[in-house]
């Protein structure tokens, strides 16, 4: 199937992946499809994402490396740069992807986006709002919907 | 069955925006208009010479040229000198040299500032890197940053930088750039970290035929697209451009295509209105009703047997279809026998002021309230604007029917060399370029406050004299023509057509350089000539009702042209024109011409219903003036 012909490059970095993960992620590919992957991601620590465990989605597609991988959230969160369907607004996810970028960095760039949300760049409108009109009670939401839907149940 | 298929519908739906940049669509918007000007790079070094005889004949008048007009192998041949003179004078490579001058937007003299200004930050901002970023001297096999497979040295390509990369990923990398649009000139290494630039010579050695192909297409668009003294013509199907050299406010150009549009606003030419009048009108005009303007432009009632009457001649002298043979004025659908005094002129029919102060029947306090309406007002002149515009497309064919059809004809019919016949065509150039100049002195003349007395006379005296001009050029060129075309041999009448036809022109020609003059001033020899007020102020008093000697061709020589002197247009009216007024009235009505010709000169056949009809004539409670002008 499907796997059988899967490229060098997607290989290698699923072994590196999986036998050096990043602090505070994991991937891991799916057993009957290679390119899709199961991703969780810590809440950085001193971010309103703390203690909170999120889950991912990334698939390659059949273009990737010339293409970037899709990811999105699985996890409800409330963050100004990801809509209510987990879709995440990142330039490496879009116009600013290079075929020498990998699934590794991609996800260090989600972490660090968590650690700061952009709401001059928003997805998510309201959120974004938010965020700017009163950070203090956007952040305390945010810490919310961490216990809500993140605390790893 | 395996999840694959599962994500790709999930992400088919939910990442829309990702996916809407396709390359069309990307590469039209950068072919917004620059209405800026910057006066870099004026140097010309280059002119056109082959095949653009025609182009210079009926451009040299024009003062100075300020523009070239650029065919393929000139883009290609300046674009190739830019790199070449960037390469020699910066000692650089010519392909550095090429990614140089696409930063710059293809300004050399930028280039060349920037260059020894700073090389060093200009370096750093291009990718133009001197020494290797990373090096791997001993190495045998390199791994591929893309692949991550194992190539033997001399299968790794890498950019300035030394990041290495296997041609196949290069082909990939290029290969996807490409295909995203124009920025694949900006290429740079695919390591996200690095910043040194991908240039042609590197595109050429790993790229597929087709990718090539596109990047110097790409390239080749660029060279106009991205530099601000450059543009494409935008006639349809048009692969000209023009450079744009000049630095004073006449931005008219011609393209080798024939079309003439303004290089400032790239709308249609428009001198000697300003860009600005163009605009707004053009906004104007689209804010009407689609069917208002088909109605206005392209249908009337015969003003007698009420059958509707589509014109398809040039001039505005009508003849309805027999047995009715009633001759009347398109424009202001009044008898053509009354034209004369009344109308301010035996062919002129331009006069707004005029129309509404004569509209003395019971009507009359109405209409005059109506005056301040401004529908009426714009229909007016929209009417005339656009009638201007389709006489104009009429003409544009009948020229070139004249060329490419009845020339070769007509040289054998009257045993003349073609060259003895250029005065038809010059005739017809000039009845083309004056409905052009007519059309949008339209616009002008709504823009012109009313308050502004004595410039709205002085406008509207130039321009019906203007108007009569050509329309006694367009009339003679289209009708009188007519015999000499369906006849067998050599006509005694010839000569004598040749030296009206040709003193028309002239006098025609005469009459719109004074036009364009006056209106490029500002209208300003109203005010600043005390003296010529006096006279000239008092005869378009006069004939501003309709009561001048602004008709027939006997008074004209006393007044009008004393006047045309007197307000300070030195051009006087050669004696021809006086000896020719009394039977250019003579012209013969060809009623087979119109009806082959009425299938094919409808531009939009959505012809509006009776319904819509009338609605749009009557619009809040209140006729339409169909009729401005005197009856
Ligand atoms: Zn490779
Ligand atoms: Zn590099
Ligand atoms: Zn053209
Ligand atoms: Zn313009
Ligand atoms: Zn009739
Ligand atoms: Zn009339």
């Amino acid at each position: 199937m499907a796997n059988s012909n899967l490229p060098r490059r997607i290989i290698k970095e699923t072994q590196r992946l999986l036998s050096e993960p990043a602090p505070g992620i994991s991937a891991s590919p799916s057993e009957e499809n290679m390119r899709y992957f199961n991703v969780m991601i810590l809440g950085p620590s001193q971010s309103p994402y703390e203690g909170g465990v999120f889950k991912l989605e990334l698939f390659l597609p059949e273009e990737y490396p010339m293409a970037p991988p899709k990811v999105r959230f699985l996890t409800k969160i409330y963050h100004p740069n990801i809509d209510k369907l987990g879709r995440i607004c990142l330039d490496i996810l879009k116009d600013k992807w290079s075929p020498a970028l990998q699934i590794r960095t991609v996800l260090l760039s989600i972490q660090a986006l968590l650690s700061a949300p952009n709401p001059d760049d928003p997805l998510s409108e309201n959120i974004a709002k938010h965020w700017k009109t009163n950070e203090t009670e956007a952040v305390e939401t945010a810490k919310e919907w961490t216990r809500l839907y993140a605390s790893g149940e | 069955m395996d999840s694959d298929d599962d994500m790709h519908d999930a992400n088919d739906v939910e990442s829309v925006e990702d996916d809407d940049d396709d390359d069309e669509g990307f590469y039209s918007d950068e072919m917004g208009f620059d209405y800026y000007c910057s006066d870099d790079d004026a140097d010309v070094d280059y002119v056109i010479e082959d095949d653009a005889e025609d182009f210079e004949r009926i451009h040299s008048r024009r003062p100075e040229n300020n523009y070239i007009v650029l065919k393929d192998s000139d883009i290609q041949q300046r674009q190739d000198d830019d790199i070449t003179r960037v390469s020699t004078v910066l000692s650089i490579s010519q392909d550095a040299s090429g990614i140089l001058l696409r930063h710059f937007n293809w300004s050399v003299s930028k280039v060349h500032e920037a260059w020894f200004a700073d090389e060093e930050r200009v370096r750093k901002m291009v990718g133009l890197l001197e020494e290797l970023v990373v090096w791997f001297p001993n190495a045998r096999e390199l791994t591929c940053g893309i692949c991550f497979e194992s190539f033997p040295r001399g299968r790794i390509k890498s950019a300035a930088c030394g990041h290495p990369f296997c041609s196949a990923c290069w082909a990939g990398y290029i290969s996807t750039s490409i295909n995203d649009g124009p920025g694949c000139l900006l290429l740079r290494c695919p390591d996200p970290s690095c910043g040194a630039a991908v240039g042609q010579d590197m595109i050429n050695s790993l790229a597929s035929d087709e990718d090539k192909e596109k990047y110097s297409r790409y390239l080749h668009r660029s060279y106009i697209e991205d530099n601000k003294k450059t543009k494409w013509c935008p006639a349809p199907g048009c692969e000209y451009a023009v450079n744009f050299v000049g630095d004073n406010e006449n931005y008219d150009v011609s393209c080798l295509c024939t079309y003439g549009f303004c290089w400032n606003c790239t709308e249609e030419a428009h001198r000697p209105v300003d860009c600005g009048t163009v605009a707004k009108w053009i906004l104007k005009n689209s804010a009407e009703s689609e069917n208002m303007n088909w109605i206005l432009a392209n249908s009337k009632p015969c003003p007698k047997c009420k059958r509707p009457i589509e014109k398809n001649q040039g001039c505005m002298h009508m003849t309805c279809t027999p047995p009715c043979k009633f001759e009347f004025c398109w424009l202001c659908l009044g008898a053509w026998a009354d034209h004369g005094e009344r109308t301010g002129g035996f062919y002129a029919c331009n006069r707004y002021e005029a129309a509404k102060q004569e509209g003395a029947y019971d009507e009359a306090e109405r209409r005059r309230e109506m005056a301040k309406n401004s529908l009426e007002r714009y229909t007016h002149y929209y009417e005339r604007w656009a009638s201007n515009q389709t006489s104009r497309q009429k003409a544009l064919a009948d020229l070139h029917q004249m060329q490419t059809v009845h020339m070769e004809k007509l040289s054998e019919t009257q045993s003349q060399p073609e060259s003895q016949l250029k005065f038809i065509t010059e005739a017809w150039q000039q009845i083309v370029e004056c409905r052009r100049v007519l059309k949008w002195t339209y616009s002008y003349g709504y823009y012109l406050p009313e308050y502004e007395h004595a410039k709205r006379q002085f406008f509207e005296y130039l321009q019906g004299e203007a108007e009569s001009g050509l329309e006694r050029l367009h009339q003679c060129a289209e009708k009188e023509l007519q015999q000499f075309l369906t006849a067998d041999g050599p006509s005694k009448e010839f000569n004598d057509f040749r030296t009206k036809l040709a003193g028309l022109t002239r006098v025609t020609r005469n009459y719109f350089e004074n036009l364009v003059r006056a209106l490029e001033n500002g209208l300003s020899d109203v005010d600043s000539q005390g003296t010529c007020s006096g006279t000239s102020s008092k005869s378009m008093a006069g004939t501003s009702k309709g009561k001048g000697g602004r008709g027939k061709g006997t008074s004209r020589t006393g007044g009008s042209s004393k006047n045309v002197d007197n307000v300070g247009a030195a051009t006087p009216v050669v004696p021809i024109l006086v000896r020719w007024l009394g039977s250019s009235s003579a012209h013969t009505q060809r009623e087979r011409e119109r009806e082959r010709e009425s299938s094919g000169n409808r531009k939009n056949n959505k012809r509006p219903s009776f319904q819509k009809l009338a609605e749009l004539w009557i619009v809040g409670g209140v006729r339409v003036p169909k009729l401005s002008c005197v009856r």
